[in-house]
């Protein structure tokens, strides 16, 4: 068990920046996520905490101890990867037991280990069986309990459900976490699939370009992203985006996007004063897009007229792909909608919940006016 | 697209239907294997065939075989103390090649797999010999070994150590084998190289990588991981080195003859020297098929004692 840091870490291939400038401080048994798109650095951050590595400047730290130079065997972590990486001609057993053995750990206590983690792991029955008559579920299985024998001080997980099928997936990410519960250490986790990162971390640090975009709660991710690209990666369907300008009209704020505009409530307005009459960024999540005949009690709504392009019926709800002027946008909505392929209809914006970014400080990822 | 009534299996009449399909296609695979089963016959198992007859005859080469001579021919192989001569030099060119330049193959392999400076240029270089031709390869050898200091490289710079007198390295009864290995080794590493290459190069790094973690140093990562899992490699290597050992003929004939008085001498040498120089074909012929006897048997053993994994890829 042992906290993690990356201080100032910079890791460069040739010229090009995979991490720049990170620092994240991991707390003793939190089960951090780092995500992000492909290329985006995170599993070369987690390669470089894991030793494969080395990092061109700053520092990393697992505990209180710098390890920059203390190779992989002597770092006291565990990795799975995303191949699982299993030792394809020793049987299960073996290849949970290798690190146990080069550790020259007595050998009813690597049995005592090995079977204790197959047993949490509902893989008992495999032990003496090779990696290539497993399953892909299986494999995955044993590559956790590979990382399970080690107790180490850290678990380093490198986009370990990525080969599974979805139903798998769901199950395994359930499985994951009543594991970090149980074992009580540090989990860093890499994926790009924000649905994994949402269900599963403490924390979560976006990342994107080699740097650190947002490190916060899952639920304050969503609620409050801190740029565009963060507002944008997390949530599925992903947040709407309109360019718009922000006016004044009777001393209320409004938004003008090309096929509407929506008033700002008052008691939100306050911070977006300064933007008035400048080109903004709105946007506003699926499921804060209501049928204004199902809409929730109590909240500020605008209706805004639109035609509906696609309708997709999920059962628990119903995803409209609507138009209003040029800006195509999705809105999630209670199923007892009856809207129809090319209808005009009116929809309602949840008020409360939308969030404004100002591209006039960063044209490409603009960051969140609160 | 309709069905055709033919094509409609039914309980009765459709199997005779179909025992004609299978006889159309069998007929169809016949054809299409005659030209190289053919070519296979004529070339392969023609000559094989000729060469156990006129093994059991005295025969010269000219006119037809006439005066059989039984098992003599092989009798006398097996009491020719020549002949165990070379027997004895292709086992020691066996034990040297599977002893010395296979795991210098595999030490150079690795090191040129690193991120080593100039690592394309040394591929290069070691790979070079491999594709020089074997006589041109005899012929610069003799050169280097030529026992005159002035004109031979190795002779001329063993004289400049004190006290080091020129050897008659081909002309040395005790000598001549070693030198020759070398010139194997030289000629053939590269190739082994390449193949342990190749061979590292489908180990998947995170193999490495997760033994790194799990507290692999570089000698255990050697021993637990890359060693075994270059094992259908090693095994191929081991194979090919051996079956190219029992047949070595170029490099030994072109330099040395099989001399200094049948010190040098290998099976190959041996069997040309009956068969076309001395016309003893019958003879020549006896020694060929136990040659090809001695590399059927290996083949069948390996092939039997190989892991399966070999043949079904280790991954």
């Amino acid at each position: 068990m042992a906290s993690v840091t990356y201080r100032n870490v910079i890791k460069k291939f040739g010229e090009v920046y995979a991490v720049n400038n990170l620092n994240i401080e991991i707390a003793d048994k939190e089960f951090l996520v780092l995500v992000g798109p492909s290329g985006c650095g995170k599993t070369t951050a987690l390669r470089c905490l894991a030793g494969l590595e080395e990092v061109t400047s700053g520092e990393v730290l697992i505990g209180d101890q710098v390890v920059n130079d203390v190779p992989p065997k002597d770092r006291d972590i565990a990795m799975v990867f995303q191949s699982y990486a299993l030792y394809p001609h020793m049987s299960v057993f073996d290849n949970m037991a290798f690190g146990l053995k080069l550790r020259k750990v007595p050998k009813d206590e690597i049995k005592r280990r090995v079977e204790e983690a197959a047993q949490i792991l509902g893989i008992e029955h495999l032990l003496k069986r090779k990696p290539r008559e497993l399953s892909g579920g299986q494999r995955q299985r044993v590559a956790v309990g590979r990382a399970i024998v080690r107790e180490p001080k850290v678990f380093l997980f490198d986009e370990p459900l990525s080969n599974l099928d979805a139903k798998l997936r769901v199950q395994t990410r359930a499985e994951i976490s009543k594991l970090h519960q149980r074992l009580q250490t540090t989990f860093i986790y890499v994926t790009h699939d924000q649905t994994e990162a949402m269900t599963m971390a403490t924390r979560i640090a976006v990342m994107n370009k080699g740097i650190l975009q947002q490190l916060d709660t899952p639920q304050n991710l969503y609620d409050t992203p801190g740029n565009l690209f963060v507002a944008g990666f997390i949530g599925s369907p992903s947040m709407n985006f309109f360019p718009a300008k922000l006016e004044k009209a009777d001393s209320k704020l409004v938004v003008k996007a090309d096929g509407f505009s929506v008033n700002i409530p008052d008691d939100r307005a306050q911070p977006y004063y300064p933007l008035v009459g400048k080109e903004i960024i709105f946007g506003i999540r699926p499921e804060d897009i209501h049928n204004p005949t199902f809409l929730p009690p109590g909240i500020h709504a605008s209706n805004v007229e639109a035609k509906v392009d696609v309708t997709e019926l999920m059962g628990n709800e119903i995803f409209l792909y609507l138009v209003s002027g040029k800006d195509s946008y999705i809105a999630r909505v209670d199923p007892r909608t009856r809207f129809a392929i090319g209808d005009k209809v009116q929809v309602a914006f949840n008020m409360d919940k939308f969030h404004i970014f100002d591209p006039s400080v960063d044209r490409e990822n603009p960051p969140a006016v609160r | 697209m309709g069905i055709h009534p033919a094509s409609i299996r039914t309980s009765r009449g459709g199997g005779a239907a179909d025992s004609a399909r299978r006889s159309d296609s069998l007929l169809t695979v016949i054809l299409f294997l005659l030209p190289s089963l053919a070519l296979f016959l004529i070339f392969v198992v023609y000559p094989i065939l000729q060469s156990v007859y006129y093994s059991f005859f005295n025969w010269k080469g000219f006119g037809p075989a006439v005066d059989f001579v039984a098992l003599n021919n092989y009798r006398r192989i097996l009491t020719d103390r020549v002949f165990l001569i070379a027997l004895k030099n292709g086992l020691i060119i066996i034990a040297l090649s599977l002893g010395i330049q296979l795991p210098l193959a595999l030490g150079i392999a690795l090191m040129v797999r690193r991120d080593l400076p100039g690592r394309a240029f040394f591929r290069t270089i070691f790979f070079m010999p491999y594709v020089f031709s074997e006589v041109m390869a005899a012929i610069m050898w003799l050169g280097l070994y030529n026992a005159d200091p002035q004109r031979g490289l190795i002779n001329a710079l063993l004289v400049l150590i004190p006290g080091a007198k020129p050897q008659a390295w081909l002309g040395d009864t005790r000598l001549v084998m070693p030198c020759i290995f070398v010139v194997l080794t030289w000629k053939y590493f590269g190739f082994y190289m390449l193949l342990f290459m190749t061979g590292l190069q489908n180990i998947p790094a995170e193999l490495e990588e997760a033994a790194r973690i799990d507290g692999a140093n570089r000698r255990q990562l050697f021993q637990y991981i890359t060693l075994p899992l270059l094992g259908s490699t090693i095994r191929i290597s081991a194979y090919m080195s051996v079956l190219g050992s029992l047949q070595q003929f170029i490099l030994v004939w072109v330099m040395t003859h099989g001399g200094p008085v049948n010190a040098s001498e290998v099976m190959a040498t041996y069997m040309y020297r009956f068969g076309f120089v001395r016309f003893q074909l019958g003879y020549g012929s006896a020694v060929a098929i136990v040659m090809f006897l001695i590399c059927l048997i290996f083949s069948l053993v390996y092939q039997r004692l190989a892991p399966q994994a070999d043949y079904l890829g280790a991954y």
